[in-house]
């Protein structure tokens, strides 16, 4: 680990001093110091990104013996006697696709015939009325269809204490200690059978491994965007996380799914604590799975990165703007990291995991004052009126000023872009992943206008980031929402409202520069250029038709759509067949709701989860703290009848939706009582089962 | 009485109107006892009777008293059992039943999760070092207020800084 941020910080060092004569030489003045410390901090950050592509590409060149799949013959490990649980926590996701994405990993599982070594948990937080009937009603189906009755289990928690990193807690708090190990997924994860299986063994046959990681691949975009993202995601991702897995050594990081956790290790250490303050650095632990990572690791167990276990993947945001809304959740997370950086007894390499996490949106902020700072020497130079004689170079003398200013600037992109470059050298040197690109020529195509893109989408980046640790310091908090992932492009109008600030923004800057100094403006044409043409940048990378015909011209293929491994084909055909039928399509307001009480199997499913429900202690507290039981509850469904959902707030509508017997009688009462007591809603509702 | 046939699964139309009839026969037959309630209110509840009774007779369990419950897990017996897909004939029909039908209905039964380990993760307790003494910081009184007069004194010496001297 020393020689590899050695490397970066030499690399800093030898740059960072070009850089400080070239100031030096046009003569040192405030703006020169801010400019020099912050050219070192992003510089490094650069630096270390470009190391780490570079180790990666060398180690993978040479085969990388650092893998956690190569220290021991695992595959021929038993499964015998273990038990593992595959959880998705879901908070008001899209349930068609939770659901068929756990179909495609369970029926993925069958086939590897180890299925009794695992048990699959659906672990809803969700607080939408219409969601949680729809989930218990397709967890049914689902369960029906595999006849997985006693392997799929569905459970939803009555309140949402802890959000995500609360719903784990409360499933190990429950069946936890049944379990040797768990796999954690997302909304929107699929895995393989054999992945699964081959995760289970690596646990069984490295005994000091606290957590494997595997990483997951970004698969199914349909946009412009989506598939852009996609496509960097599949090329980079292999020599950058060659290059992590180098100096982690053994000592690794958690990116909360897609991961195998040993449970015991896990329930004894990793139950967060509450930071100290108040929000938004106080308070709940928002990005929960790089601190449980570090307590994982300062209680001596190991975290893997198994970055050659295939099989592994999720989904992305599929347009700019829902890739901002959530990178403004992970920000707020990210930031409160500070305060557990200074937590007594954390390894000094999982500081360094939630550094370079903090840095990773820190660094925008600094990228943006280090281009102001810029504007601001251009300014200074034009309001003193100083000669442009400058001094000559100590480190090179035989340079002018602009000269040495130009190598600085290829220095700068060497470093930003060799990684890409090893990226695509990789892959002439592995001839089975150069194909799964389509080949050489289209790789590099797309390496090339992916870089383009890159370049335009980054300053919105800046601006953005920039916005969010500004709103964040000043205290303004995030709400844990769904993220919207599919692929059916962005409003010109919602891109307006989303980008005129930063259209606005382009244009002005882009004019001060001008005016300031036109020779300038050209070399910052490409930071206001993206600025400027945000909203349309933002419409047309949003739409699925631009990601279709980008894939016609051959660009931005990956190997998973080149050729679907059979769990992503079986869950894109499942979802193209419910499409279809229009099962995707959100239902209508209260339909949950009236199928809770009038479809008298719907209903049957959810009084049967309730009563169970009630069977445990702490949550028949909740449900009684909640309520239920009370006569009130009996007198909101008769208000629920008599005048229809609207009569009811939304969490009156959750409280009659956990009271049993009150959902039991409503059935009863919804079928029973003449026509003219029920609301007209409810009639409707009653006739079109009929038809 | 039809709807509600149909929010079972039963598709096939002579076989609802099957089982429609024969409830409005013992509707008919109670009406005339009792006259001074609607015919539909009778038709709902002695359909409500004869579907509740059926689910007592074949998971073999007593509707007395307890019809909410029997009329719960009937129904979601006959869904898991897949009525409304293999056994649609069987609906409502006296006994006996084909083997399968009913051991499948007697047995199968829904479950949010296996049996409960119950156990407790609690946080170990965690310094957090000098950080804590700034985390805390906002708690004092006026602390906000003080901080943006000192950010706005700030502001006012570096804009005299920047001015007043030779860059």
């Amino acid at each position: 680990m020393f020689l590899f941020f050695s490397a970066a910080v030499l690399m800093t060092g030898a740059v960072s001093m070009i850089f400080a004569d070239l100031l030096w030489r046009t003569g040192w003045s405030a703006s020169s110091t801010l400019l020099l410390g912050l050219f070192v901090v992003l510089f490094l950050l650069t630096a270390i990104g470009c190391v780490h592509a570079l180790c990666g590409f060398v180690l993978r060149a040479l085969g990388d013996p650092h893998r956690i799949t190569r220290m021991v013959d695992y595959r021929a490990r038993s499964l015998e006697g273990t038990s593992t649980a595959i959880v998705f926590p879901i908070h008001n996701e899209e349930a068609a696709r939770v659901f068929e994405g756990l179909r495609a990993t369970y029926r993925s599982l069958e086939k590897t015939g180890h299925l009794a070594r695992f048990d699959f948990f659906v672990l809803s937080d969700s607080t939408l009325p219409d969601k949680w009937i729809e989930e218990e009603r397709r967890w049914c189906e689902l369960v029906r269809d595999l006849d997985a009755l006693g392997r799929i289990y569905y459970r939803r928690r009555l309140n949402n204490e802890g959000k995500k990193s609360g719903n784990i807690r409360d499933f190990l708090n429950h069946w936890g200690r049944r379990y040797r190990y768990f796999i954690v997924f997302d909304a929107d994860s699929v895995m393989c059978g054999e992945t699964l299986v081959n995760l289970a063994k690596l646990m069984e046959a490295h005994p000091y491994a606290g957590m494997i990681q595997t990483v997951p691949a970004l698969v199914n975009a349909a946009s412009l965007f989506g598939r852009i993202q996609q496509f960097a995601n599949r090329l980079y991702a292999p020599i950058f996380i060659t290059g992590l897995n180098f100096w982690a050594n053994g000592f690794g990081n958690y990116w909360g799914h897609n991961a195998i956790i040993r449970t015991d290790p896990f329930m004894q250490w990793c139950d967060l604590p509450q930071l100290p303050g108040v929000k938004p650095f106080g308070g709940q632990i928002l990005s929960h799975d790089f601190v449980e990572a570090a307590l994982l690791q300062r209680a001596n167990w190991q975290i893997w990165f198994a970055h050659d276990l295939e099989g592994s993947y999720e989904e992305a945001p599929q347009a700019m703007v829902q890739n901002a809304q959530r990178d403004r959740r992970w920000c707020q997370g990210n930031l409160q990291h500070g305060v557990v950086l200074f937590a007594r007894g954390l390894r000094g390499i999982s500081r360094i995991h939630l550094l370079l996490g903090i840095f990773g949106y820190l660094a925008s902020p600094l990228w943006l004052l280090f281009l102001l700072g810029f504007n601001w020497a251009l300014w200074f130079k034009g309001q003193t009126g100083l000669s442009e004689i400058t001094v000559r170079s100590t480190l090179f003398p035989e340079l002018t000023a602009t000269e040495q200013a130009f190598l600085i600037f290829v220095i700068c992109m060497a470093v930003l872009f060799l990684p890409k470059v090893l990226a695509l050298l990789d892959l002439l040197l592995h001839p089975a992943r150069r194909r799964s690109f389509g080949g050489l020529a289209h790789a590099a195509a797309g390496a090339v206008v992916e870089t383009l893109f890159s370049a335009l989408h980054a300053p919105l980046q800046m601006l953005w980031h920039s916005k969010f640790v500004a709103t964040i310091l000043l205290g303004m908090g995030v709400q844990w929402g769904p993220q919207k992932r599919t692929a059916d492009g962005n409003a010109w109008s919602a891109a307006c409202r989303a980008h005129w600030q930063h259209t606005l923004i382009g244009l002005g800057w882009g004019a001060v520069v001008w005016f300031l100094d036109p020779f300038a403006f050209w070399w910052f044409a490409p930071v206001t250029a993206g600025m400027v043409l945000s909203i349309p940048l933002s419409v047309f990378t949003s739409r699925s038709s631009w990601g279709r015909r980008a894939r016609e011209a051959g660009l931005f293929l990956t190997p998973e759509e080149l050729a679907p491994p059979p769990e992503l084909a079986e869950l894109n055909a499942r979802m193209a067949a419910l499409e279809k039928t229009g099962a995707t399509v959100p239902p209508q307001p209260h339909s949950g709701l009236s199928q809770a009480v009038v479809d008298p199997y719907v209903n049957a499913i959810h009084v049967s989860l309730l009563r169970e429900k009630s069977l445990n202690p702490e949550y028949l507290e909740t449900m009684t703290r909640m309520g239920v039981g009370k006569p009130e509850v009996r007198t909101l469904g008769e208000k629920l009848l008599t005048q229809g959902p609207e009569s009811l707030s939304a969490g009156e509508k959750l409280l009659v939706l956990s009271d049993a017997e009150v959902m039991s009688w409503l059935h009863r009462q919804a079928w029973l009582r003449s026509r003219d007591t029920l609301a007209d809603w409810w009639q409707e509702t009653i006739l079109s089962y009929a038809r | 009485m039809e709807s509600y046939f149909g929010a079972l699964g039963i598709r096939n139309r002579v076989l609802r109107a099957s089982l429609v009839i024969q409830v409005l026969n013992r509707a008919r037959r109670r009406a005339e006892a009792e006259p001074h309630r609607s015919t539909t209110e009778l038709a709902a509840e002695e359909m409500d009777q004869v579907v509740t009774a059926w689910y007592g007779q074949v998971l073999q369990e007593s509707p007395a008293g307890a019809e909410n419950r029997l009329s719960t897990r009937g129904r979601l017996a006959l869904l898991l059992a897949d009525m409304p897909g293999q056994w649609q004939e069987q609906f409502l029909r006296p006994g006996p039943w084909p083997e399968r039908f009913v051991s499948r209905m007697r047995e199968v039964y829904l479950r949010a999760g296996p049996d409960f380990q119950l156990s407790k993760m609690a946080p170990r307790p965690i310094h957090f070092g000098p950080i804590t003494t700034f985390a805390n910081f906002s708690r004092l009184p006026y602390a906000r207020m003080v901080s943006i007069w000192l950010l706005f004194a700030l502001l006012l010496t570096t804009v005299f800084w920047l001015t007043h001297r030779v860059f």
